[in-house]
């Protein structure tokens, strides 16, 4: 048990949060934590948590198209490769990544979160992880990006608003405009490089 | 791959492709491979992402001025915002306002579209005296209107106004009225 949990009361994600960030590759993470066990490499942790948090939870958006989904996948995948590098049993670190993408896909596939392995995950691993899962999904200035959609051409406007209001597909918006799914992507990248333009200028648009 | 560079960048195009579920099978397998393995790329499609949320969040609060179909109406409606309608026939025209309660106010415009190729609109305020002009919005000809949907947190604060709309058809060297409508609009009262 690592000094940290006995010293301090608070959440190990809690606790571990404001520790500094680490520079290594995503193997070495991946080494440091297998190597620490049975105790935690806090930093190494932290860290991975850090860095894979806002992928997984984009999966899970991409995939589940629910917040609270997105979420619990995020807490499930973490405690999983946590548990599996404690454990030693990720083979290949330099895929960290790809095992990571792979869990993912798995949980999203079988549907066990809310289950009893999700349960039986959070029983043996007591942290709490939250914190960690949040990716600092900074707020949009929305009185710039105001302006910048009332700048944009009309038709590119449109395109965006019928597209973003429920992320539909080209296809989809393109029937209601009567245009072609083609035609509807490049007005949409038209539009979004605009936007993104106009949101961020110093920043290259590439 | 380290988390400080990416060789191969994925253009933005594509990350909304995917983003969007446009992206199929191995494409889409191959690309989250590189999303989950590159921090740059990852960021970026949260930029992305991000952009989209904002854009859906700028329509709902009644930020976004658009000429929209009435297919998409039907779709803001049935996720639940609350819009007031009103419905012009060429040259008519509505006393209209917005209520406390209405996410959004639109104008419905029937025209006789069927041959037109590009859609101009051109407003004259006539309580302000100032006129300006809408190039080359989207329109879909066979449902025969247009629907405008103006800035609600800006048409709140209108006490009273009058405003002219025209559609214009734009062919290559000419342009003519299609239809004209007006818009007496007076702040809500109980």
């Amino acid at each position: 048990m690592p000094a940290l949990l006995i010293a301090n009361p608070r959440p190990y994600a809690e606790a571990v949060r404001h520790l500094p960030p680490l520079t290594g590759d995503d193997a070495e993470l991946a080494r440091r934590i297998a190597a620490a066990a049975p105790d935690r490499d806090d930093a190494a942790e932290a860290e991975l948590c850090r860095r894979f948090a806002p992928r997984i939870r984009f999966y899970g958006l991409r995939h589940l198209r629910n917040e609270a989904a997105a979420a619990d996948l995020v807490q499930d995948v973490l405690l999983m490769i946590l548990q599996k590098l404690r454990a030693r049993e990720v083979r290949e670190p330099e895929r960290l990544a790809s095992f990571i993408l792979g869990t993912c896909r798995q949980v999203v596939i079988d549907g066990r979160r809310g289950g009893l392995r999700r349960e039986r995950l959070l029983e043996t691993f007591a942290a709490d992880l939250s914190p960690l899962a949040d990716d600092g999904f900074e707020a949009l200035d929305a009185g710039r990006l105001r302006e910048c959609l009332q700048r944009l051409p009309e038709r590119e406007r449109a395109v965006l608003v019928m597209t973003f209001y429920d992320e539909r597909p080209a296809e989809a918006v393109g029937v209601e405009l009567g245009l072609s799914a083609g035609n509807v992507r490049v007005i949409r990248h038209r539009g979004i490089e605009r936007l993104r333009g106009c949101m961020q200028p110093a920043e290259d648009a590439s | 791959m380290s988390a400080a560079s990416c060789t191969a960048p994925t253009p933005a195009s594509t990350l909304i492709d995917y983003w969007l579920g446009e992206l199929e099978g191995e494409r889409e397998a191959k690309l989250e491979e590189h999303l989950f393995g590159c921090e740059p790329c990852s960021a970026r499609l949260r930029d992305l992402a991000r952009l989209g949320e904002g854009i859906g969040h700028a329509l709902r609060a009644g930020h976004v001025p658009a000429v929209l179909t009435p297919a998409f109406i039907r779709r803001l409606q049935a996720s639940g915002m609350r819009v007031r309608e009103y419905r012009l026939q060429p040259g008519g025209s509505v006393n209209c306002t917005v209520a406390p309660d209405d996410d959004l106010v639109i104008a419905h415009l029937h025209a006789p579209l069927g041959s037109v190729q590009r859609l101009d609109l051109l407003f004259d305020d006539v309580t302000s005296g100032t006129h300006w002009r809408v190039e080359d919005v989207a329109f879909d000809a066979s449902t025969e209107e247009v629907v405008l949907l103006p800035d609600v947190a800006e048409l709140r604060q209108v006490t009273v106004a009058t405003q002219r709309v025209q559609l214009l058809a734009v062919e290559r060297t000419t342009e003519r009225v299609i239809a004209d409508y007006t818009f007496n609009h007076s702040r809500y009262q109980t």
